[in-house]
C-alpha cells in the first residue's frame, strides 16, 4: 500500500512555475531521495507534503486521505529541518516530548519513556537534561532526528539533514539513519542533492530536474541505466558522447571511428552514455579499439583517473595506474557494447 | 584574533570609564548623602545622620498619594505596553501587515517626538473630545510614550531567532494559539523582560506628561517632588528620590529573576 502519493502537483511564485505535474507514488516503509541540483524544487515538493507549502494544482494523499487542504498540523508527518530547528527554551527532552504533547500522543505518564527510548535510539540518552545550545553540531542533529522519530508519524520528512555536518560525522549519520530505518521501518522521503547519499541510503530515488521527475527506480537502475543526459550528468562518473547511428546499427563518432551497439536504435543523431570504470584502456599493441589520445592522468591511490580525448570529446576513464600514459600518448580504448546507454534524444 | 592593546590606549578605556561611573553614580550618591542630613535645608556635605526625613515622607499624605499614583500608573502601563508593544513586535517581525516598514516607525515615533509637544498636544485633544483629563488620559499618555521600548527590545530578540521555529512546531502538531504559547512567546521573553524594565522606570519617572495631563487630586510622584523642590525645598525632597532609587534597584533584581533582563543584556 503506498503511503504517500503525489498525484500531479504544480506549483507557482508568482507567475513562475517551480514544479510542473509532479506525480509519484511512495510505498509503506520505503526510504525513498528526492535528487536534485539546487533550485530543482525537490525541497518545495518536501514542504508541500508537509503542508508548509500550498499547491496551486493537484493532490496530495498520506494514508490514502486526501490532505491537500489540510494544515501540517493535521498531517500525521514529521519533518527534520536542514538548521534542526529546535527550540531553545526548552531542554532535550523538552524538544523530544513536544510533538507527543501537541499531537496528544500516549498518556502523559507514559511519555517520558517514550521519549527516552526516542533518544537511546540515537544514542543521547545521557545528554536528556541539556539544552540545545549546550550541544554539538551533531548531537544537536540527532535530537532533532529523535523528535521526528518520537511521534511514529505516517511519513518521515528529512530535509537535507546532513548537509550541516562534516565529512566523518556525515558518513556516521548514513549508518546510522540506515539502521534506523532496518528497525522501526517508517515511510521516509529524504531530500539530498548528494547522489552519493541518496543511492547509499534510499530503497528508491526520484531524480527531479527544473520542476519534473527526470527519472525514477531503485539505487541500481538509476545509476546503471540512466536515461536522460540530465540523469547521466548529475550522477556523475558517466561519459556522454554524441555519435551517429549509422544503418548497419553501428555508432559513428565525428572522425569515422565505429562502435558496436547491443541493440539495434533507430538511425540518426544520438547520445551514448557509460561510467568511467566501464571505460577499458588496451594495450598499445592492439589494434582492435578505438584510437584516443591522453590529456591528463590524476593518480586517486587505489586507481587512476585518465582524461582522454576521443573524437574531438572528452572521456574519462579509471583504471590501474600505468605511469606510461603521459599527456600526448596514443591509447586503444574499448567501450564494450553493454555498458553503452543510449540516452533519451532530448 | 587577540591583539596587545597599547598600555596609553587601555589607560584612556580605564579614565574614560571611571569618569562615566563617576557622572552616573556621583548624583545618587549626593542624594543618598542629602537624605540622611540633620540640615533643614539641601546642602551637600551631609551634616550628621538622620532618618527623620524618610520618617516625614513616609507620614506625608500627599507623598502616600501620589507615590500610589504612580505605582498604579506605571504597573498598569506596564502590563499594556507588554501586551500592546508584544503583540505589535510580533506582527511587525513577520510582516503580515501592509506597510510594515512604515508602521515601525510610527511606533518609534513618541521616541523622536519633543515629549512637551506630545503632551500638550495630548492634553488639547483629550479636553476637546473627551472632557476633563484623568487617570485614563495619564495610563494612554504613557503608554505611548512607554510602547517603542518595549517593540525595539522584543523585535530585536525575534530578529535573531530561528525562523523556522514556527514552522517546526507546525510540523509538530502545534496550532496556532500553540505556537503562540510556547514557541513565539517563550523566543520573546528576554525582550519582554528588558521592555517590561523600560517601560516601568520611564513611566514611574515620566514628570513632563504627568504635569501637563494632571488635575488637583491626580499628582504622581515626580510631580510632587518636582513641586515640593519650587515651594520648600527640604532634605525630604532627597529622601523620596532615594526611596525611588531603591524601589528601581528592586525592581532590576525582580524582572532579572522572573523574566531573566541577563539573557537579553549579554546576548
Amino acid at each position: 500500500m503506498a503511503d504517500l502519493v503525489l498525484h500531479d502537483i504544480r506549483k507557482s511564485f508568482g507567475r513562475t512555475e517551480v514544479l510542473h505535474g509532479v506525480s509519484t507514488r511512495i510505498e509503506a516503509g520505503s526510504f525513498v531521495s528526492l535528487l536534485g541540483p539546487s533550485g530543482c524544487g525537490k525541497t518545495t515538493l518536501l514542504r508541500i507534503v508537509a503542508g508548509l507549502e500550498s499547491v496551486s494544482a493537484g493532490r496530495v494523499e498520506i494514508a490514502g486521505e486526501d490532505v491537500t487542504a489540510r494544515p501540517p498540523e493535521a498531517r500525521d508527518i514529521a519533518m527534520m529541518f536542514q538548521s534542526y530547528a529546535l527550540l531553545p527554551h526548552l531542554s532535550v527532552a523538552g524538544n523530544v516530548a513536544f510533538p507527543l504533547q501537541m499531537r496528544r500522543i500516549g498518556r502523559p505518564e507514559e511519555r517520558p519513556g517514550m521519549v527516552r527510548a526516542a533518544l537511546d535510539t540515537v544514542q543521547l540518552g545521557a545528554l536528556a537534561d541539556r539544552f540545545p545550545r549546550q550541544l554539538s553540531g551533531g548531537q544537536q542533529q540527532r535530537v532533532a532526528l529523535a523528535r521526528a522519530l518520537v511521534s511514529r508519524p505516517r511519513v518521515l520528512l528529512l530535509d537535507e539533514p546532513l548537509s550541516n555536518l562534516d565529512a566523518r560525522l556525515r558518513e556516521d549519520m548514513q549508518v546510522e539513519l540506515i539502521a534506523i530505518h532496518e528497525r522501526l521501518k517508517l515511510t521516509t522521503v529524504f531530500v539530498t542533492h548528494d547522489q552519493e547519499e541518496a543511492l547509499s541510503l534510499s530503497d528508491r530515488v526520484i531524480l527531479i530536474n527544473d520542476g519534473k521527475v527526470e527519472q525514477e527506480g531503485t539505487p541500481k537502475q538509476i545509476y546503471d541505466t540512466p536515461r536522460t543526459r540530465f540523469a547521466a550528468d548529475f550522477l556523475g562518473a558517466s561519459n556522454v558522447l554524441a555519435v551517429t547511428v549509422r544503418d548497419d546499427g553501428h555508432a559513428e563518432l565525428a572522425d569515422g571511428q565505429a562502435l558496436a551497439l547491443a541493440a539495434p536504435a533507430p538511425p540518426g543523431p544520438a547520445e551514448l552514455a557509460i561510467r568511467q570504470e566501464d571505460v577499458a584502456i588496451l594495450d598499445d599493441d592492439d589494434a582492435d579499439g578505438l584510437a584516443a589520445e591522453v590529456a591528463a592522468r590524476v593518480f586517486l591511490g587505489a586507481r587512476s583517473r585518465y582524461v582522454l580525448r576521443l573524437a574531438g570529446q572528452e572521456v574519462r576513464a579509471l583504471g590501474p595506474d600505468r605511469p606510461g600514459l603521459r599527456p600526448g600518448a596514443t591509447v586503444r580504448l574499448r567501450l564494450p557494447p553493454d555498458r553503452l546507454r543510449l540516452l533519451a534524444r532530448p | 584574533m587577540v591583539r596587545e592593546v597599547p598600555p596609553a590606549l587601555r589607560l584612556a578605556a580605564w579614565v574614560f570609564t571611571l569618569a562615566a561611573a563617576v557622572f552616573l553614580l556621583a548624583p545618587l550618591v549626593v542624594v543618598m548623602g542629602v537624605s540622611v542630613s540633620e540640615n533643614q535645608f539641601i546642602a551637600f556635605p551631609p551634616e550628621g545622620f538622620t532618618l527623620r526625613w524618610y520618617k516625614a515622607v513616609l507620614g506625608d499624605a500627599r507623598y502616600l498619594s501620589a507615590a500610589w499614583v504612580s505605582l498604579r500608573l506605571a504597573l498598569i502601563v506596564t502590563v499594556l505596553a507588554l501586551v500592546v508593544g508584544g503583540a505589535a513586535a510580533i506582527a511587525l517581525h513577520r510582516r503580515t501587515l501592509p506597510g510594515s516598514e512604515v508602521l515601525a516607525t510610527l511606533f518609534l515615533s513618541p521616541l523622536i517626538l519633543p515629549t512637551i509637544i506630545f503632551a500638550i498636544g495630548m492634553l488639547m485633544f483629550w479636553s476637546a473630545v473627551f472632557g476633563p483629563v484623568g487617570f485614563a488620559t495619564l495610563v494612554l499618555g504613557h503608554l505611548l510614550v512607554c510602547l517603542p521600548y518595549v517593540v525595539r527590545t522584543t523585535l530585536a530578540v525575534l530578529a535573531e531567532s530561528d525562523p523556522f521555529l514556527e514552522e517546526a512546531a507546525r510540523t509538530m502538531g502545534a496550532g496556532r494559539l500553540q505556537r503562540l504559547w510556547r514557541v513565539v512567546l517563550p523566543q520573546c521573553r528576554p525582550g519582554l523582560a528588558a521592555g517590561a524594565f523600560f517601560a516601568f522606570n520611564i513611566s514611574f519617572d515620566e514628570a513632563v506628561l504627568s504635569l501637563f495631563l494632571r488635575r488637583p487630586g491626580l499628582t504622581t510622584l515626580p510631580v510632587q517632588i518636582y513641586g515640593q523642590m519650587e515651594f520648600s525645598p527640604d532634605p525630604s525632597v532627597a529622601a523620596v528620590s532615594s526611596i525611588m532609587i531603591f524601589i528601581t534597584v528592586a525592581l532590576l533584581v525582580v524582572i532579572d529573576r522572573v523574566l531573566g533582563i541577563r539573557r537579553f543584556s549579554t546576548g
